[in-house]
């Protein structure tokens, strides 16, 4: 028995406590192979996944080194049966290899003929590969290659892709770092650098040819992005959640790199521009029409050398069945996440690839990249006449009622006159709730009514200051940039989703001016569902390191006083 | 030459006494003398048992020295150790091991030395050993009259074809019969060796190889190479530390299997299915709750049913109930409960991995069934935990190496490999093996006659890492054991939290629904608070206490009851009183609201009451009470153990004592049978129940119960065996009646194997189809399956006798004997 600070336990949990010496150490040696659970105060918690496993195949571990790193940092005897499927586990990828062959085209070969001989006798590969070579190669469809790929990966054997890329139509993106493009409101240029993580995950992608980078919502994603097109310099098509998102990823790229306006196109439902940079939307991609989707040509419009997926955790499966067609092109996945509420992790890591780079939320805070944060639940009892109400609606509308309690307001009121001055966002999900809302606390309000341009008008006013609180709807959630939000208030979100949490939670740790501490609160229903889908929403940010407090709301002024 | 029973005689007491260690079936019942001694070893059961036991090498020299005896009918043959050596092929390195297991063959008396110098012996099998081990030992053909002459081979297969070679070649090393094919090459060359006398024709579709062919080209040897052990330092080697953890963390959790088993059945048993056993629904169901693999909750559940922890109910619709035997093992420290599983596990006949194969009638057969028991089923147990003690510390084979290993040590007797596999899989689920290794703790179960328990729990115990009493509580509702939790806090989290995940650690999440749990328990918020706290190395976190508090305000705010019946009215008035009533008492009558009463007596009696008694004066009676609801646990009587391992060794007395002391009796015997053949000239002859009942036939009527078991009475019967019978047919008294001869059946079929062995003729008395005894001197052939074959050789005719009319064996040549033997004393064994 050493004193090591990791635990390794028969399901694959790794315990690390994080107050141990060589905690640091050790975080760092399992990181690659080992998936991040729930990182609370004292013990975090790493998952060994094939997935995981396989991803740190793909970036260059083997399994000695695994098995090397839970020996060494691990307190009690490793379980046996755990290391032998560790070992087993990744010595089954890259068994199979996509490469190109000088004569046949794709081909799939294999190190182990009797691997091969497995997954072609599976029903799965049927249709997908063609006439045999030899023992150990197959030709492969070209144009099956993602489904093959995804085929493979369900069958336990995933295959490393070596076939290459095509190098796609050329086109000079360079960073823009000297701020020529960036003026200042002076006049004056910018210069900036990108940061040492940003570097290090373009880097990565880049080396590794096709992957995800996975950044907390705050560390500058959109710039990974731009620093891998100025690695690729072609033509890139880009896919972003929604047109908000599409503006920003469009002045971002104006501003941080050689591109001109002219140079950038948008593929939205308003515009449909192809240019050597095309930003779409997944919603005009899966837009379809009698049976099929319009807009798909896009795809083909250009010889794209490079396509980035914004948010890739939440790209939807139609999207999935087109990338499977791409897969002769450098692809770059961006998230904050790697948990899909769907569990379609393993589709994003055949048709993407694999995990290239990884840093953790709270590796990033303390670097002073993002804002610290201070999560409190403020619970609110229903009077007498609500829950009766509460107690007999249909169970539909359960969770309504609760979300929309109108005590809600009364709370909402004194926490905003508590923050009165900074930045606020109150979050929701119910329109007429937050038009209420907006009116009581006498602040505008963004919904998915609200147009484009309105929406960019209230936008660049809070971020000048001028208006000091906004109520916004789902809209907000996914890629609008709010930088100096410092206070959130959530009201109602939609069913307790976990993704929609580290949204949220994202939209207020962009790195503030002054240091201050971000104040995160999510106003709650007791005794409702609206509690039970809080609860699972706050597990997720317990688990991921932030301290959250509950506090009552009749002591709400006492008890947010000192900050945990 | 000396015979098998010479030999035997000629044997001291320490290799006596190393015989009847190592063939212990030989001593019970003991034995009354040497011959019978003999006899009982030549038997064929014993010597299947004997062969049973014996490894890779030995069998390999005694089938040796059969193959090469098996051309000869010289009583006087014999082979020497070094022929043996040669047989095999051994090359000089591996002579001694050869020499070692003849000797060990010798000391087993599956061959004996039969002449030459004490120091090199002419060794011969025993009588029956080339019987049992089959017609075509060693892969070479039994001798035949037209086997081409040895000498002539060299040359016939110089002229062989070359097609045919291939033909002998895969002949050569056994089995010697092969089909023939029906056209092609290979059937021509077939016809051609058979024409120039390589092969010989069985029957229509098989040829054999002649035993002269087959020992020309196997250059003489009977063997391609000498048997070796496989190497135990091929095996996978486990970090001792790491085996002893395995082996501990395996133990708990299987404890914990059993308890969380009889905690599921104490509150929900499952019915017995009309034939017995569990059906496989509700094994399904348990396996689930338990969070396991069928295979695995049927073995759980077989050694509940094993420890008689769980049994059958009895009742008119049984359930499987936990037993009072449960409450006892329950109350047991974590050690002392599984040392209990192990032993149930290791000496109980039952095999838990037939649960859900199919019997012969295609029925599946359930756990706690009628049909799960094996008897070799304890005996595997011990060999492959044996085999594993052996291997030597660390070492973990699979189960393909185990059965190699089974193989080599007792070849005639090799386990299938999914029993072995079973054996592996079922010690590991128990922590009898930890990462495929035997701990330190495993150990104790290698000896079959001490009691293993206090040896499994010691180990256990020191195998088991320190208890730790910190909890590491996080905002998450998480908490954290960093290592086995004491067996306070392991109480405090099974009441208040669910398990995540166990192995080194233990985590634990709290939901409102554990906490719950807890309260409902009786726990109040401050108690559960303060006993977290107490343990909590870095405090409640705020979320936690909040949930607790949270569950305790929630808690009880509804609050139910048990009634039978109620009294409802608009009007309050009408009840005012009426559950006050003395009168109404046995009503149980209970308020629960100004209009509502409830009542403990069934409805017809609360209506006739109130008819009886109309309405009555008001008053307050206490109640409203908190139950805390306790589920109904069920038990039944424990019915009585499987296992008793509550008695120490079986035996009173070691088993080489009691070898010794047989030994010395057995000697007695001897000395005064040749006491006895000195005075009277005649050898014991004692007689079977063939004579007895031919005695009894006979006109004069003599009395003649015999006591078996006693050597005075079985010298008492000898003696009238040898009394003439008046009206005894003339062929009883034509013969000589020579001494050294037996009546006693397992001696006289001895004695028969003994000759058909040596091929020296003998004196037989058989009770013929009317009841008389005829004797007939005959050249014996084959003893086998209740069945002499002999050759008569004044007549010349093969006969067969049935064992049992044989009435008496008498060695032709033996002194003259044909007078009555005086009875003599033999001390009772």
């Amino acid at each position: 028995m050493t004193d090591g600070p990791l635990i390794v336990q028969s399901d694959k949990t790794l315990l690390l406590e994080v107050d141990h010496d060589q905690a640091e150490a050790c975080r760092r040696a399992i990181a690659p192979f080992a998936e991040l659970e729930r990182a609370p105060e004292h013990v975090h918690t790493y998952r060994l996944t094939p997935l995981g496993l396989w991803n740190a195949r793909a970036a260059g571990h083997d399994a000695e080194q695994v098995v090397d790193t839970l020996l060494e940092y691990s307190r009690y005897p490793v379980p046996h049966a755990l290391l032998v499927d560790v070992a087993e586990t990744m010595s089954r990828y890259g068994r199979l290899q996509l490469v190109a062959h000088p004569v046949h085209g794709l081909v799939l070969h294999a190190l182990d003929a009797a691997v091969l001989a497995e997954v072609l006798r599976s029903k799965r590969t049927a249709g997908l590969v063609g006439e045999r070579i030899d023992d150990t190669d197959v030709v492969v469809h070209a144009s099956e290659r993602g489904t093959l790929k995804q085929a493979l990966l369900k069958l336990g054997w995933p295959a490393e892709d070596l076939a290459g890329y095509v190098d796609g139509e050329a086109h000079p993106i360079d960073l823009d770092t000297s701020g020529e493009s960036n003026l200042g409101t002076d006049g004056a240029p910018r210069p900036w650098q990108l940061r040492p993580y940003q570097a290090e995950a373009a880097d990565g992608f880049w080396h590794g040819g096709s992957g995800v980078v996975v950044l907390p919502c705050g560390a500058g994603k959109t710039l990974v992005g731009a620093a891998a097109m100025a690695r690729s310099k072609t033509t890139t098509l880009i896919l972003v959640t929604n047109t908000v998102s599409a503006r920003q990823w469009r002045d971002e790229l104006i501003r941080r790199t050689s591109l001109t306006p002219d140079e950038i196109g948008e593929y939205s439902g308003s515009r449909k521009e192809i240019r050597p940079v095309t930003i779409a939307t997944y919603q005009v991609l899966t837009l379809k029409r009698k049976g099929i989707y319009p807009h798909l040509e896009l795809l083909d419009a250009r010889d794209w050398g490079l396509i980035v997926y914004d948010e890739v955790h939440l790209l939807p499966a139609p999207i999935f069945r087109m990338t499977a067609d791409l897969q002769a092109r450098r692809r770059l996945g961006l998230t904050a996440t790697l948990v899909r509420e769907d569990g379609r992790e393993d589709e994003v890591f055949s048709l993407i690839g694999p995990k290239r780079y990884d840093a953790p939320w709270k590796d990033i805070e303390a670097q002073g990249y993002i804002a610290p944060a201070d999560c409190v639940e403020v619970r609110l009892t229903l009077p007498e006449r609500d829950r009766m109400l509460y107690a007999t609606a249909e169970p539909e509308d359960k969770y309504r009622l609760a979300a929309s309690a109108p005590g809600k307001t009364e709370v909402v009121k004194r926490l905003v006159a508590k923050h009165r001055g900074e930045p606020l966002l109150v979050i929701g999900q119910y329109i007429d709730q937050l038009e209420e809302l907006a009116a009581d606390i006498d602040a505008p309000v963004i919904t998915g009514g609200t147009s484009v341009t309105e929406r960019q008008r209230l936008f660049d006013a809070f971020r000048a200051g001028e208006i000091s609180t906004l109520v916004v709807s789902k809209v907000a959630n996914f890629s609008i940039d709010l930088p100096e939000a410092s206070v959130a208030i959530q009201v109602s979100g939609s069913f307790g989703s976990r993704q929609e949490e580290a949204q949220r939670l994202g939209r207020l740790l962009r790195p503030k001016g002054d240091g201050r501490t971000a104040h995160f609160y999510a106003v709650v229903a007791r005794d409702t569902v609206d509690q039970d889908f809080a609860a699972h929403r706050q597990r997720f940010l317990a688990e991921q390191g932030y301290a959250y407090r509950i506090v009552d709301a009749e002591d709400l002024e006492q008890a947010t006083e000192e900050p945990a | 030459m000396a015979t098998f029973s010479e030999h035997l005689r000629g044997r001291s007491d320490d290799e006596l006494v190393r015989l009847l260690l190592r063939r212990p079936d030989l001593a019970h019942p003991s034995p009354a003398t040497l011959a019978s001694l003999a006899a009982r070893a030549t038997s064929r059961p014993s010597l299947e048992r004997a062969l049973a036991g014996v490894d890779a090498a030995v069998l390999q020299a005694v089938e040796a020295v059969v193959a090469l005896l098996a051309g000869s009918t010289d009583p006087a043959d014999g082979v020497r150790a070094r022929d043996v050596v040669a047989a095999v092929g051994a090359s000089r390195a591996d002579g001694p091991a050869v020499r070692a297991a003849l000797a060990t063959a010798t000391d087993l008396a599956l061959v004996h030395p039969a002449g030459g110098r004490a120091s090199d012996p002419l060794l011969r099998p025993a009588p029956g050993v080339a019987e049992l081990l089959g017609p075509a030992t060693a892969g070479l053909a039994a001798p035949a009259p037209h086997d081409p002459d040895a000498a002539a081979v060299p040359g016939l297969l110089a002229q062989a074809p070359a097609a045919g070679r291939a033909v002998l070649d895969a002949l050569t090393w056994g089995p010697p019969v092969g089909v023939r094919p029906a056209s092609g090459p290979a059937a021509d060359a077939v016809t051609e060796l058979v024409r120039a006398g390589l092969l010989v024709r069985a029957d229509d579709r098989h040829v054999v190889l002649p035993r002269t062919v087959a020992l020309a080209l196997r250059d003489g040897r009977t063997h391609r190479a000498p048997a070796t052990p496989p190497a135990p330092e091929d095996l996978p080697r486990r970090d001792p530390a790491l085996v002893e953890a395995e082996h501990a963390s395996a133990a708990e959790r299987a404890v914990r299997l059993v308890a969380g088993l009889l905690r599921l059945w104490g509150q929900a048993p499952p019915v017995v299915l009309r034939a017995g056993g569990l059906g496989v629904r509700d094994l399904r169901r348990t396996a689930a709750a338990l969070e396991i693999t069928e295979a695995e909750a049927a073995f759980v559940v077989e050694l509940a049913g094993v420890g008689a922890l769980v049994r059958d109910d009895g009742e008119e619709s049984a359930h499987h109930v936990p037993t009072t035997a449960a409450d006892e093992w329950l109350a047991l420290d974590l050690p002392d409960r599984w040392a209990r599983l192990a032993a149930w596990w290791a000496a109980t006949p039952r095999w838990a991995a037939l649960v859900g194969t199919r019997d012969e009638r295609g029925g599946v057969r359930p756990a706690l069934g009628p049909e799960l028991g094996r008897p070799w089923a304890p005996r595997l147990r011990q060999a492959v935990l044996g085999l594993l003690a052996d291997a030597g510390p660390g070492a973990a084979p699979d189960a393909a190496a185990v059965r190699e290993a089974l193989a080599w040590r007792t070849p005639r007797s090799v386990p299938p490999a999914d029993a072995v596999a079973a054996v592996l899989r079922e010690a590991g689920w128990l922590g009898v093996l930890g990462a495929g290794a035997l701990p330190a703790a495993g150990r104790a179960l290698l000896d079959p006659d001490a009691d293993p328990r206090p040896a499994l729990a010691a180990g256990l115990g020191a195998a088991l890492p320190p208890a730790v009493d910190d909890l590491l509580l996080q905002a998450d509702l998480t908490g954290i054991v960093p290592g086995r939790p004491s067996q306070e806090l392991e109480a405090l989290l099974d009441a208040s939290a669910r398990v995540e995940s166990r192995g080194g650690a233990v985590t634990v999440r709290f939901t409102p629904e554990s906490v719950r749990d807890a309260l409902d328990a009786g726990a109040t918020a401050d108690d559960l608070l303060a006993d977290l706290a107490s343990h909590a190395r870095g405090g409640v976190p705020q979320p936690l206490e909040y949930l607790v508090r949270d569950a305790a305000r929630r808690h009880g705010r509804l609050r139910a009851g048990a009634a039978s019946s109620y009294v409802r009215t608009e009007d309050p008035a009408l009840l005012a009183g009426l559950a006050e009533d003395p009168r109404h008492a046995d009503l149980g009558l209970v308020r629960l609201a100004p209009t509502v009463l409830a009542a403990q007596a069934p409805l017809h009696e609360l209506l006739s009451a109130l008819r009886a008694h109309g309405l009555a004066p008001v008053a307050e009676t206490p109640d409203g009470q908190v139950l805390h609801a306790a589920p109904t646990v069920r038990r039944v009587a424990a019915a009585r153990p499987r296992f008793a391992p509550d008695e120490p060794g079986r035996g009173a007395q070691p088993p080489a004592e009691r070898a010794a002391a047989l030994v010395g009796v057995l000697r007695r015997a001897e000395e005064a049978r040749a006491a006895g053949g000195s005075t009277g000239g005649a050898g014991a002859v004692v007689r079977p129940a063939a004579a007895e009942a031919a005695g009894a036939a006979r006109a004069d009527g003599t009395p003649t119960l015999r006591d078996r078991a006693s050597g005075v009475a079985a010298a008492t019967a000898a003696a009238r065996a040898g009394r003439p019978g008046t009206g005894s047919p003339a062929g009883t008294r034509g013969g000589p009646r020579p001494s050294g001869g037996t009546a006693d059946p397992a001696e006289a079929l001895g004695l028969l194997r003994e000759a058909a062995a040596g091929h020296t003729e003998v004196w037989l008395d058989v009770v013929g189809s009317r009841g008389a005894l005829e004797r007939r001197r005959v050249l014996p052939v084959r003893v086998d399956g209740g069945r002499v074959r002999v050759v008569d050789t004044a007549r010349d005719a093969e006969i067969v006798v049935a064992a049992h009319r044989v009435a008496a064996v008498t060695p032709v040549g033996a002194p003259d004997a044909d007078e009555t033997p005086e009875p003599r004393e033999t001390d009772t064994a």
